[in-house]
């Protein structure tokens, strides 16, 4: 029996392999097992290669773990597409349709020899039973239950719920592929231990099933926004779907734009009248709003811009994950725009932070970027019920009636935020502007003027340096060796932190939430004593990294370990690097910084 | 919608303190004298008015109104008082900004704003150059026109707004000038009691780096009101037949107004939210529809 089960499966886009993967971790989330789900597509629109993964676990899922223990390819041109996102090790079993006609000693892997290759009649079955190649994602279900024990039952409920619509010929055929499936996999047993752990006991209230765009978008329902603005980009579009489903019904409107800066300048529009607003988008779209947001900047207006990374630059690689939007995050827009940045680790942080972006945005004021990632963004999760009544919700602050009086909607106060009108409020007009103002709003060029406001604006965000609760630590405090990572690689490294722990290294690890504004003094106690270490990325330049070096002591130990998105970084390798920085520090040797680049 | 007015209104209850940064005799003080003439007669308070612009000379002119201002970014004036008009349809919202902002840098925003009718009234300050920059083409300058990027003279074929907006199918289209001040308050209230998108082009000079014959005293004797004309303001193909002149005659009054409004976009959203209402849930139920099943 085992805990976990990682299945890797690939196929034309026809073969819906995609659609069985979710329908197994349907089955799987309703028995009480934890899973994540990811899918990978190449770039065709329709057709093309597709291919799924999922983690399978007793216990609770941080990342979509590393080599396979179960790789299923329909057929091998496309499954070897997916090259490193799709490894197979010696310990994996390979499930490959026979119609490949590729003996199970010449499979076309490089340098690997998995423990068990079967090839099965697949796409025969499927003819045979169902009388269609469609149903083979049927039989590759039937082998799976068959194989590892996965949710026999729940699967084939989730199969007649979703052919009962089609007719009963149809059903029927699926109904006996299915059952061939499990047939095939009785009559040619692997080895027992494959088969996975009964599910423990859950806790109360039902598991969530979603992905991250869905949490976000369901965040920021539940966090009051009443508007958003935005425009079709991959892979950030399901947030406007939901949205737009959705928003309607709690008296908030959706706007599909004509262009991203459209889209955000309704947004910035709608929060100068009062609203809670929203924007989403993916790099490209970014780098088109980067002048709104140094507008709600200067303007002082409350803003959640949400970023899904995808690889750049450019249109670079729509489809697949990355982290190299971090600089732009923090640092695009003219002059001294400053901005929190927020970054979420799974789907079930996505709550979290999203409500944490908007209590932000309107609690300082500010314009502020969440960095959700591909990965994140389009995987499924399996989540435990969120006690949603448990968060609160920050709403901005208005004037009082005496502040009315008298109305100074810049005023420098001395948490440098000041109360905020909107139109329709008497006494609270006011001139908002991109143009630099006074107190009152009035435009001027005055220089002094210009460093106070400069001042107040950038000041007024100083309390985020100290929100503790938004960075996650773990392992040994007085550990002389440190990890970092965030976003969608934090679940990974909180796997090699645990997996190095066991192995009797001391290390730790820091996952910041927030990206900026830096924390230094979070920084600075988390360095304390560290010696050597990683800061774990999925970028080229390892952005966080360097981030870092110009704003914090960062020990010369840390290295920066990086990779160009649609690259898994993978657990064992990280545990491989951690245990030769522990045999360095053992044998006194400190490793040298990277050399900076250019 | 309109709130009754609690007392009437002056047109010096829309003027601020602050002193527009316009050169002496420009165009744009006769065009924020006629909207404090036309704000006062519809007499929405001030506070229940948001005039949003863009950037340039004329785009300003919010901060020397009363009413709630914001003077955005070059060209995104439109989008910005749709978001506002979406999330408050109460308001009044004005936009207003010059040829460059509204028809280079904002063009491609036009359309949409159009096609979307939401009830704006959007005031063109079209003086054929850029000022603030200090005198370069715009894209309402006529062609050959010598400016400090174009020496040798421009090569490009201008912009026509009124006839742009009349193709993209606006409801209401209308010029006019300061050299008529009495007929350019009554075209901008008309706008503005328009139920849906409202387009007013104002010829508004430049007199530090507009042309010649583009100055108020030439307008004077050029200027010919389509109502004396016995133009059918009813009539579309007309409409369009007399904006193409744009650039030569100079046209004052109401060239289009669709005389059944379309519905505005606002009233299709609040219908949409009415039948949806229904169907909400508590926020803090949001999560349940994902509950694995």
């Amino acid at each position: 029996m085992r805990n976990d089960l990682i299945i890797g499966m690939a196929g034309s886009g026809g073969d819906g392999i995609i659609s069985a993967g979710e329908s197994l971790m349907t089955a799987m989330a309703i028995e009480g097992y934890h899973a994540i789900m990811t899918k990978s597509f190449g770039s065709q629109i329709r057709g093309g290669e597709s291919s799924c993964r999922l983690r399978i676990s007793t216990d609770p899922v941080r990342s979509l773990g590393g080599t396979l223990d179960v790789a299923v390819a329909l057929n091998w041109e496309d499954f070897l597409r997916f090259g490193s996102e799709l490894p197979v090790g010696g310990r994996t079993v390979v499930i490959y349709d026979a119609n490949t006609k590729v003996p199970p000693d010449k499979l076309p892997l490089t340098e690997v020899r998995p423990a068990v290759a079967i090839p099965v009649p697949i796409q025969e079955t499927a003819r045979q039973h169902a009388g269609t190649d469609k149903a083979k994602n049927t039989v590759v279900l039937g082998l799976l239950a068959g194989w590892f024990g996965l949710a026999r039952e729940g699967v084939l409920a989730g199969i007649r719920k979703k052919f009962s619509k089609k007719g009963e010929q149809v059903l029927q055929g699926n109904e006996q592929a299915f059952a061939a499936g499990l047939e095939f996999a009785a009559a040619h047993p692997i080895a027992p231990d494959v088969v996975i752990a009964p599910p423990k006991p859950a806790k109360n209230g039902k598991t969530l099933l979603l992905d991250g765009n869905e949490m976000c978008a369901a965040g920021a329902v539940f966090a009051g926004c009443e508007f958003f603005g935005g425009y079709p980009i991959t892979p950030s579009s399901e947030i406007m779907h939901f949205l737009s489903k959705e928003l309607w019904k709690h008296g908030g409107t959706v706007l599909q734009a004509e262009d991203e800066i459209a889209g955000i300048g309704a947004a910035v529009g709608a929060s100068f009248a009062g609203k809670k607003a929203m924007t989403a988008t993916s790099g490209p779209g970014m780098s088109l709003k980067t002048e709104m947001l140094g507008l709600a900047s200067i303007a002082e207006l409350p803003l959640v811009c949400v970023n899904v990374q995808r690889g750049g630059p450019s249109t670079g690689i729509p489809t697949k994950s990355e982290q190299s939007d971090l600089f732009q995050a923090i640092f695009s827009a003219h002059g001294d725009a400053v901005r929190p940045v927020l970054a979420p680790t799974s789907v079930q942080d996505t709550f979290r932070i999203t409500v944490e972006a908007f209590n932000i945005a309107e609690g300082y004021q500010t314009p502020v970027i969440l960095l959700s990632d591909q990965e994140i963004a389009q995987r499924k999760e399996t989540v435990p019920p969120i006690n949603t009544s448990a968060y609160h919700v920050i709403n901005r602050r208005l004037p009082t009636r005496s502040e009315l009086e008298h109305y100074v909607r810049f005023r420098i106060t001395d948490s440098g935020v000041s109360p905020i009108s909107y139109p329709g409020l008497k006494g609270g007009n006011y001139l908002a502007s991109g143009i630099e103002h006074n107190e009152k709003g009035a435009p001027t060029a005055s220089g002094d003027v210009h460093a106070r406001m400069n001042d107040k604006r950038i000041r007024k965000l100083t309390p985020l340096k100290h929100r503790r609760d938004l960075f996650d630590i773990e392992g040994d405090h007085h550990a002389p060796l440190a990890m970092i990572s965030w976003g969608s690689l934090a679940g990974m490294a909180s796997e090699a932190l645990e997996r190095a722990q066991e192995e009797g290294m001391r290390v730790k690890l820091l996952v910041p939430k927030l990206l900026f504004p830096i924390a230094n003094e979070i920084y600075r106690d988390f360095f304390t004593g560290v010696k050597a270490g990683l800061i774990v990325e999925q970028s080229h330049q390892g952005q966080l990294y360097r981030v870092l070096r110009m704003y914090v002591d960062v020990p010369r130990g840390m290295q920066s370990v990086t990779r160009s998105g649609a690259n898994p970084i993978l657990v064992e390798e990280v545990v491989a690097r951690l245990r030769q920085l522990t045999l360095d520090l053992q044998r006194g040797r400190v490793p040298e910084p990277e050399p900076q680049l250019g | 919608m309109s709130t009754v007015a609690e007392h009437e209104y002056q047109a010096k209850d829309y003027k601020s303190d602050l002193k527009p940064i316009w050169c002496p005799s420009c165009g744009d003080f006769g065009v924020v004298s006629a909207i404090y003439k036309a704000l006062a007669r519809i007499g929405r308070p001030p506070h229940e008015i948001a005039f949003v612009s863009g950037i340039g000379c004329s785009s300003r002119i919010p901060g020397y109104t009363t009413a709630y201002g914001f003077n955005t970014v070059h060209g995104r004036a439109l989008p910005i008082a749709q978001g506002i008009k979406l999330a408050n349809p109460d308001l009044l919202v004005l936009v207003a900004g010059g040829d460059g902002d509204g028809f280079s840098i904002g063009g491609g925003h036009v359309p949409h704003a159009v096609r979307r009718n939401l009830d704006l009234t959007y005031i063109l300050m079209d003086n054929q150059i850029y000022g603030l920059t200090k005198g370069q083409l715009s894209p309402t300058s006529p062609r050959g026109l010598k400016t400090a990027s174009s020496i040798h003279g421009s090569l490009e074929q201008p912009v026509n707004p009124l006839l742009y907006v009349l193709g993209y199918g606006a409801s209401f289209v209308a010029q006019g000038t300061p050299a008529d001040m009495p007929g350019l308050a009554d075209i901008i209230e008309e706008g503005i009691r328009y139920p849906g998108f409202a387009f007013i082009n104002v010829q508004s000079p430049c007199v530090t780096y507009g042309q010649e014959d583009q100055q108020l005293r030439v307008h004077k004797q050029k200027m010919q009101s389509l109502k004396d004309l016995g133009h059918d303001a009813t009539d579309r193909l007309k409409a369009m037949a007399l904006a193409q002149e744009y650039g030569q005659s100079l046209h004052t009054g109401v060239f289009y107004r669709n005389p059944e409004p379309p519905a505005t976009f606002e009233s299709a959203v609040k219908e949409l939210q009415q039948r949806l209402l229904p169907e909400a849930h508590l926020r803090v139920d949001i999560l349940k529809m994902f509950q694995a099943k």
